[in-house]
């Protein structure tokens, strides 16, 4: 997490190797992104925060298939991922579709998916929520956390909520790693988040500046204020 | 200026394997300086019909109407002006070397002066308050900056309609709620502004009304007030938490925006 012009996304190239560091290393499963590229990239796969940068095939089936085309993996396997991988991003029916009469969402879901056929131990997600409804966003990120422990998962987000599962958070700012906390405590040190320009998700904030304890869903918040207004006065309600 | 759709369809593709039909029978109207906020599910025909304000897409039936003209008659250099589309990712189509050459570009394509030219380039940085980077190379911008520089490009032309579709995407929270102080400050302004966004806690912000699009068709029209409290599945994070204290204490109130919602819980449990 951290501002724009932070440096998360030049992180997520340096990893792929698509910039080289100025000084310094990088070691992806122990191979070397700018010397060993193949390497690399056969264990790494990039999502893009932006999803126009990442079609590449005729039709979605096509682009969805192409990582898994690279790796030479055997046809009927190949048909089984990419069926799999359209389906677990909600975009049966898709696969005939031409990705550029695709929204803006739905591309985003096409690029993951492509991704997910492939399942590469190392998945670098720039922002893999940002142009998803909630219904959608809470969709791919249960895909998401069905990667956990086996995969090794880097989530690019200006979304708190979405890294409260996370093992472990590292807020970047002003190209330097500023921080390295579990996502409970980075939630409730407001100079921290304050100082890296982070907005608390609506409900914790809205507890917060009501002086309610911590509350994860609106019925909880709902629930703690109305236990608030019954202990002040008790009169109206019912 | 009041621009309105009427019974608007738009297939893409049509006649061919990969026919889609993106709008089905939508009518609508944008009215002069309201910002209207355009939501729903990702695929569900919003940016189609962004497109369709300006002409760029064109109905394949029904009408679009601009102060109630058809729109076709009028010179598409003039409708392109007078409304003004910023795509979604629009910082990909910044060009040149510096941020005050690429939003002096379009005023000084519609022909203008070199002192208007500067006169409305330094007002659309002043709007979007990036008058102090006018001077950096685009690409040394963060994606925020960059972002804001891409929409003072289409503002330097005046529009009287700006049309934002998902203009906080990728942005992080700061970036975000200065881009709607941008749209609150061009309302004051006069200009009207339609958001298209998949963010029901922005558009709760700073929308006088809204449109929901499902399956290409409007779903639900209203003040956000009406359109939210109506439909909760529809509502944003405040509304929900502000209904579900309503059932218990009906004397809440419907507040919708942030700072709304924040008021009337206090004054609940502080009286």
């Amino acid at each position: 997490m951290g501002p724009n012009g932070g440096g998360k996304s030049t992180l997520v190239r340096l990893l792929n190797g698509l910039l080289v560091p100025d000084s310094g290393e990088v070691a992806v499963a122990g191979h070397d992104p700018v010397t060993e590229p193949f390497e690399v990239r056969k264990r790494t796969g990039v999502l893009f925060q932006n999803p126009e940068n990442g079609l590449v095939a005729p039709f979605v089936e096509d682009d969805v298939a192409f990582g898994l085309e690279n790796l030479g993996v055997p046809r009927e396997e190949m048909r089984r991922r990419v069926a799999e991988a359209i389906r677990s991003v909600g975009l049966s029916g898709y696969e005939r579709r031409e990705p550029h009469t695709l929204s803006g969402g739905e591309k985003q879901r096409v690029a993951l998916a492509g991704l997910l056929a492939v399942e590469p131990e190392v998945l670098l997600l720039d922002e893999p929520t940002s142009m998803l409804d909630a219904p959608g966003r809470r969709e791919v990120l249960r895909r998401i956390g069905g990667l956990r422990r086996s995969k090794t998962v880097l989530h690019v987000t200006h979304h708190l909520e979405e890294l409260l599962e996370a093992d472990r958070v590292l807020v970047i700012n002003g190209g330097r790693l500023v921080a390295e906390v579990e996502p409970g405590r980075l939630m409730a040190d407001a100079a921290l988040l304050e100082e890296n320009r982070l907005v608390p998700p609506t409900v914790p904030r809205l507890a917060a500046d009501l002086g309610l304890g911590s509350c994860r869903t609106p019925e909880d918040l709902a629930g703690a204020v109305l236990r608030r207004v019954w202990e002040g006065s008790g009169a109206e309600i019912r | 200026m009041r621009i309105s759709l009427e019974d608007v369809w738009h297939v893409y593709s049509p006649g061919t394997a990969f026919e889609t039909v993106a709008l089905r029978g939508v009518s609508l109207s944008v009215e002069p300086g309201e910002v209207l906020g355009i939501v729903g599910g990702t695929g569900s025909g919003k940016s189609t019909l962004a497109a369709h304000l300006n002409l760029l897409l064109r109905p394949t039936s029904g009408r679009v109407l601009v102060d109630g003209r058809d729109a076709l008659a009028l010179r598409k250099s003039e409708l392109r002006r007078r409304v003004g589309l910023v795509f979604q990712f629009p910082e990909q189509a910044l060009f040149a070397p510096s941020v005050e050459e690429d939003v002096a570009f379009a005023p000084r394509q519609m022909g203008l002066g070199p002192e208007a030219v500067e006169e409305r380039t330094a007002a659309a940085l002043g709007v979007l308050g990036i008058a102090h980077l006018a001077r950096r190379p685009t690409r040394a911008l963060s994606g925020g900056e960059q972002r804001r520089a891409a929409i003072a490009g289409t503002l330097a032309m005046r529009p009287q309609v700006l049309v934002l579709d998902e203009p906080t995407a990728g942005l992080d929270p700061f970036s975000r709620r200065e881009l709607l102080g941008v749209v609150r400050r061009l309302r004051e302004e006069g200009t009207s502004v339609v958001l298209v966004s998949h963010d029901l806690d922005e558009v709760a912000e700073v929308s006088d009304r809204l449109c929901v699009m499902e399956g290409g068709a409007v779903r639900a029209e209203g003040t956000p007030e009406e359109v939210f409290y109506g439909e909760l599945a529809l509502a944003p994070t405040t509304v929900r938490v502000a209904a579900r204290v309503r059932e218990s204490a009906p004397g809440l109130g419907r507040p919708v925006s942030y700072d709304e919602t924040l008021r009337s819980l206090r004054a609940l449990i502080g009286g």
